[in-house]
């Protein structure tokens, strides 16, 4: 039983390790290449990102959204919808991908890192490049596939856009991004200094940060309060109970042997009754309450007079002075 | 023959001239020499006074070593140096691993019986919070940047590793005063917190004696991590690496199984920890760092959030005696205890209450909202993380 248990365990545990792998891979950012022909845009991402042979392509920026290291290699990236039929084989599915070349550190992302894969349709310029190019008149869908080619991790449809510009992934939402705003292997939008730079101007004198804090930190402890407030009102219900029930029991049993030595059936061993009669009672009384942490604090015994302290009733007499002539 | 002695001889000459632009006397400054100065200081306090010797003596000696002035020649030598000896140690301050581990032996060392005993007193802990925010609050209005605001305003929880941890997330660069202040008010605990005491209580309140707590059995003292670390992280996830660690150590000590681990968590892991954290924090305070207007803002600063702190500690107390039974009222000198210098403020609750009546013990009473002011502490890292980053 404890094996299997172990081996339950140990199999929960590895599905988890697994889920945090690949699943944690987000598509970014797309952005579509147009020729400087069709391109009016000033200031042109296409030209101030190019590709290791300084050609602009189109590119799909991959980020791995977790706070973890993982490997993107072996995963596939399309744009072809027949990948979406169920009943095609893994190895049918594959003709229809480009797949991540394993073997290049680069795809090796940290926390929130970001890698650009250029979709100019020639695997052979390397790693970063894929073996589909983005349309720029249709829109169509980017697929990101698991290593096993089944598994989807992650879609996105993208419509025709301005020349220039992207689409991008700010928070939880898609939008298209003007050219200036374009970003490739970068954050999209940069949360940390969003958080303050709003803190700064919402909340210039920290009231809110200390009314919202102050409401958790009491909020938390309000909480542990209450549960171990009911809780120790429980252990105490409980322990009473179960002194009651102890008493009942003695109770009983003193009403049990008084009477049986009144009848002389038991064996008092030459102590009278009345001085077991006696320690009972002390012992319920000590019990229910003759005993006590909260002392006076006194010492000493206050003095009364009475007979008993009268000096001449001293044993030893006051030492007298002799004194020799 | 003549010709080799003197070749050998500028050779000396010429290395041992090389050798002299590396010491420290060539390359010393004044701003040095201070640093030392308040090194030595630190020790004094330490040795001499008594203040926290086991964290102002291990700062101490790190702020003199590094203030050791020497010529950056790429010795890997220096606290800031990729690869040295000191940079590697300096990684548990900047990554933020220490201050978990010291929460690790904050709880196996802390016994939540008081406050289970009396869990009202957990309200005191998280009124006590308010010096963090008032500090904030004063932060900002000083000019400070939100973020940076934030990791001066952890002073106020009176928590070392906390503010270490909060610190190094969200302003690094401040980080070496802000753990020097927060250790140093720590130490002058006793100094701060008796002065605003009394002012904030009269003679009668602080003659106040409570009713000794009930025994509190080990299934509760069992059950308070596991709770406490449920009811706290699923609120405040970004107190996780604290929180955690610290419910992680209670329980190893409660358990009553994992004696021995414990043990190592208490006492050997602590004390490795806490002096390789003091004297990386100690180092951290380069003269070229420490030295500016902005340090000097961050221990005023910490002075108000200790002061502020303190206050409403004690005045929630009277606040809450304005709704409880006259025989179960607080003594307010309790009140102190809920910043999270453990054991130090319960102790002067203590103090202070036998000086009022010297048959009022309120220790353990003390030590309810002491430690739920670690708790507190925590929670409001966990919550300004969450916020600002």
């Amino acid at each position: 039983m404890r094996k299997l248990l172990s081996i339950v365990s140990f199999l929960i545990a590895s599905s988890t390790a697994f889920a945090q792998g690949a699943h944690e891979f987000k598509i970014n950012e797309v952005f579509v290449h147009y020729s400087c022909e069709q391109c009016d845009t000033v200031k042109c991402p296409s030209e101030s990102y190019v590709d290791e042979y300084g050609e602009p392509a189109s590119w799909i920026e991959i980020e791995n959204s977790s706070y973890s290291t993982h490997d993107i290699r072996k995963c596939f990236l399309t744009i072809d919808p027949a990948v979406l039929d169920k009943n095609m084989s893994a190895p049918e599915r594959e003709k229809h991908m480009s797949l991540i070349s394993a073997g290049d550190p680069r795809t090796s992302l940290s926390a929130k890192q970001r890698i650009t894969f250029f979709a100019d349709g020639n695997t052979n310029r390397g790693t970063l490049h894929l073996n589909f190019t983005l349309p720029t008149d249709e829109p169509f869908t980017v697929y990101l596939f698991d290593g096993n080619a089944v598994d989807l991790i992650d879609s996105v449809r993208v419509e025709p856009m301005v020349a220039g510009s992207s689409y991008a992934r700010i928070g939880d939402e898609w939008n298209v991004v003007p050219a200036e705003q374009v970003t490739p292997n970068a954050p999209n939008v940069s949360f940390k200094s969003n958080a303050v730079k709003e803190f700064k101007e919402k909340d210039p004198y920290g009231i809110a940060m200390t009314l919202m804090c102050m409401g958790v930190v009491f909020s938390c402890l309000v909480l542990l309060f209450v549960f171990f407030h009911i809780f120790g009102w429980a252990m105490n219900r409980a322990a009473k109970l179960a002194r009651v029930r102890a008493i009942r029991a003695i109770h009983e049993k003193a009403a049990k042997m008084v009477e049986m030595a009144k009848q002389g059936t038991t064996e008092t061993k030459g102590v009278e009754i009345e001085t077991y009669a006696a320690v009972i009672g002390l012992a319920l009384h000590e019990y229910f309450g003759g005993t006590h942490d909260l002392e006076s604090g006194i010492l000493t015994i206050t003095q009364t007079p009475s007979t008993w302290s009268d000096k001449s009733h001293e044993l030893r007499e006051v030492p007298q002075v002799i004194t020799q002539n | 023959m003549l010709l080799e002695s003197i070749s050998t001889m500028e050779f000396i000459g010429t290395k041992l001239a090389d050798f002299l632009t590396y010491t420290g006397f060539a390359n010393v400054e004044w701003a040095n020499i201070i640093m030392i100065a308040v090194g030595a200081f630190f020790i004094w306090l330490a040795i001499k006074k008594n203040f926290e010797p086991l964290l102002l003596i291990p700062i101490g000696l790190g702020i003199i070593l590094g203030n050791i002035p020497f010529k950056t020649a790429g010795l890997e030598i220096g606290l800031y140096e990729d690869n040295s000896v000191l940079n590697i140690f300096y990684q548990g301050v900047r990554l933020g691993w220490y201050p978990p581990l010291v929460f690790l032996g904050i709880g196996a060392m802390t016994d939540f019986g008081a406050l289970i005993a009396n869990p009202k007193l957990m309200l005191i802990g998280a009124a006590a919070q308010f010096g963090i925010f008032g500090a904030y609050m004063i932060a900002l209005a000083m000019g400070f940047e939100p973020n940076q605001a934030a990791g001066i305003a952890i002073i106020g929880g009176a928590d070392g590793p906390t503010a270490i941890f909060l610190s190094s997330k969200l302003s690094p660069n401040l980080m070496g005063a802000i753990a020097v202040c927060a250790y140093s008010y720590m130490a002058l605990v006793p100094v701060i917190q008796p002065s605003i005491m009394k002012l904030l209580t009269t003679k009668k309140q602080r003659e106040i004696k409570m009713e000794p707590a009930r025994a509190v059995s080990q299934t509760e003292k069992m059950l308070f991590p596991i709770v406490g670390l449920l009811i706290t992280t699923f609120i405040v996830p970004s107190g996780l690496p604290l929180l955690g660690m610290l419910f992680f150590g209670n329980l190893l000590k409660e358990s009553t199984k994992t004696t021995r681990l414990a043990k190592t968590a208490g006492n050997a892991l602590n004390d490795i920890v806490v002096m390789l954290l003091g004297l990386t924090v100690g180092c951290s305070t380069q003269a070229s760092e420490f030295l500016t207007l902005a340090t000097v803002k961050i221990f005023a600063l910490g002075a108000f959030a200790f002061i502020i702190a303190t206050a409403s500690g004690v005045i929630f107390v009277h606040v809450m005696n304005l709704f409880l039974p006259k025989n179960q009222q607080i003594n307010p000198l309790i009140g102190n205890a809920g910043v999270s210098a453990v054991p130090m403020a319960a102790r002067i609750s203590q103090n202070e209450g036998l000086k009022a009546d010297p048959h009022n013990y309120l220790l353990m009473h003390a030590m309810g909202p002491n430690v739920a002011g670690v708790i507190g502490s925590a929670v409001a890292a966990g919550v300004l993380l969450g916020f600002l980053s």
